[in-house]
């Protein structure tokens, strides 16, 4: 098999395993109830802005060529996704509507402790590493979040089901969580393919691998921290 | 004009005299009064490619770091430099950077095989790390060297309209065939302004005042840095 194919087959094997790990299995099971969907929702809103600042990072350390594919990715992200017809921030404070929130509940929203450490050590890996290392962390999460790879569907399709299933609300209606579920099949796909273009050395392969395990270890200890979060908040 | 508006406009008084002031620095007044040949024109043109992609590392970092909706207007910034507008018909400016060195006799070949200035490039990695501190000293040491070269900004003249009219005057090349330059004298007449809009309403105490001012001052300190070496390496050419 070749370097980037295997490379690829062990990306797909770690971003199966989060949904096994115990941090994702806890945050999946804990019962949804609106106020703790709120809080979700709102959190979910700064995971994306957290997303945009080491996607900017990326960029700035990447080759050219690969500054221009993060910056036609940031076209749907940051500026407009014609699936939704607005930019990615703005459509999970448009969904949040559906479950009650307010424009301000996301603008006075503050970042909880382990999460503000989650996102600390996400723009660690973006701006301080190797630019393959930073660009893969910031990869795997779309591919953890692309259901042809994710057997049992992504994050976000889970999610939008747990708000079905245990909410009442349709995932049409969740209208973030529903564009996530496709428009990061489309991401992941695009991104991966600079794998090919770049990766022909053991050394390059375990830059990648390196970005990889740590943004799923940090990605763990996110869910782990909301899972706890979302515990916290009663009723 | 209320106290806050008038720290803001003199901040920008402060900011233009410091881009003007650039111009009778010593390197400034060195490169600028080089004789142009072919041989350094080409030299020039390769070195300012090389530039204009540390440009783009470090508006990568400074969109990384700042609020969304700066983060939004560096990224239609980007468009024009980084991918450029084909409906329009207008190129990044990267590619406009090594057409416009067909004007020289360059081939796009020249561009990957000449290496980097040494002292340009410990310039282009103080100026990444000038990106990744505070975004406000981020946005302002980037945003600065756009106001150096606008001409609404600098009265006799923005960098890319002097060396525009050098390469006229010495080698005989009109600036409208100096698609890199000629693009430059436009686009950063407007890209000035990004500055002033994001200090509207970010600058808002003397603090980031002053972060704005820092980075911008820093920025301009590696800019005199870096056409003295471009000055040293045209003098050592014939």
């Amino acid at each position: 098999m070749d370097i980037v194919k295997e490379l690829c087959v062990t990306l797909d094997q770690m971003v199966n395993d989060q949904f096994e790990s115990v941090e994702f299995k806890k945050f999946l099971a804990v019962p949804l109830t609106l106020e703790r969907g709120r809080f979700y929702v709102v959190q979910n809103a700064l995971y994306t802005s957290n997303r945009r600042d080491c996607w900017g990072y990326v960029q700035g350390g990447a080759p050219l060529e690969v500054k221009r594919v993060i910056w036609q990715h940031e076209s749907d992200e940051l500026v407009n996704d014609p699936r939704a017809g607005m930019d990615h921030y703005t459509l999970t404070v448009k969904q949040g509507e559906v479950i009650g929130l307010k424009p301000e509940d996301f603008e006075k929203a503050e970042v909880p402790a382990m999460v503000q450490a989650c996102f600390h050590a996400w723009h660690h890996i973006a701006m301080r590493n190797h630019w393959l290392t930073a660009y893969a962390a910031s990869h795997m999460l779309e591919r953890r979040n692309n259901g042809k790879i994710v057997k049992g569907g992504g994050m976000s399709y889970r999610v939008g089901k747990k708000f079905e299933n245990e909410l009442g609300i349709n995932l049409k209606r969740m209208i973030s969580l529903d564009v996530h579920v496709v428009a990061d099949m489309d991401h992941s796909e695009n991104i991966s393919e600079m794998f090919e273009r770049y990766v022909k050395t053991r050394e390059e392969r375990d830059l990648v691998l390196q970005g990889a395990r740590d943004s799923m270890a940090i990605d763990r200890a996110y869910r782990g921290a909301l899972g706890y979060y979302m515990e916290q908040i009663s009723g | 004009m209320g106290t806050e508006s008038k720290s803001l406009e003199a901040m920008w008084t402060e900011l233009v005299r410091l881009c003007n002031a650039q111009f009778d620095s010593a390197p400034f007044e060195r490169l600028l009064n080089v004789k142009f040949t072919k041989q350094r024109a080409q030299h020039y043109s390769i070195q300012m490619a090389f530039y204009v992609q540390n440009r783009r590392d470090c508006w990568g970092y400074v969109q990384g770091s700042a609020p969304l909706d700066v983060k939004q207007m560096i990224w239609h910034h980007e468009q024009d430099e980084l991918v450029g507008h084909k409906a329009q018909g207008k190129l990044d400016h990267i590619t406009l950077a090594i057409k416009e060195g067909e004007a020289f006799g360059l081939s796009a070949e020249a561009f990957e095989r000449t290496a980097h200035l040494e002292g340009g490039e410990v310039c282009f990695s103080a100026w990444v790390r000038l990106a990744q501190r505070s975004w406000l000293e981020a946005i302002a040491a980037s945003a600065i060297l756009e106001m150096r070269n606008s001409s609404e900004l600098i009265p006799r003249g923005s960098l890319s309209r002097r060396i525009g009219a050098i390469f006229e005057r010495d080698l005989g090349i009109p600036i409208k065939e100096q698609i890199n330059n000629a693009e430059h004298v436009v686009m950063d007449v407007e890209h000035a302004h990004m500055l002033m809009q994001v200090a509207r309403k970010n600058a808002t105490t003397d603090s980031a005042r002053a972060a704005i001012l820092r980075g911008a001052r820093e920025s301009l300190l590696i800019d005199r840095v870096y056409r003295g070496h471009l000055a040293d390496m045209l003098e050592a050419l014939n």
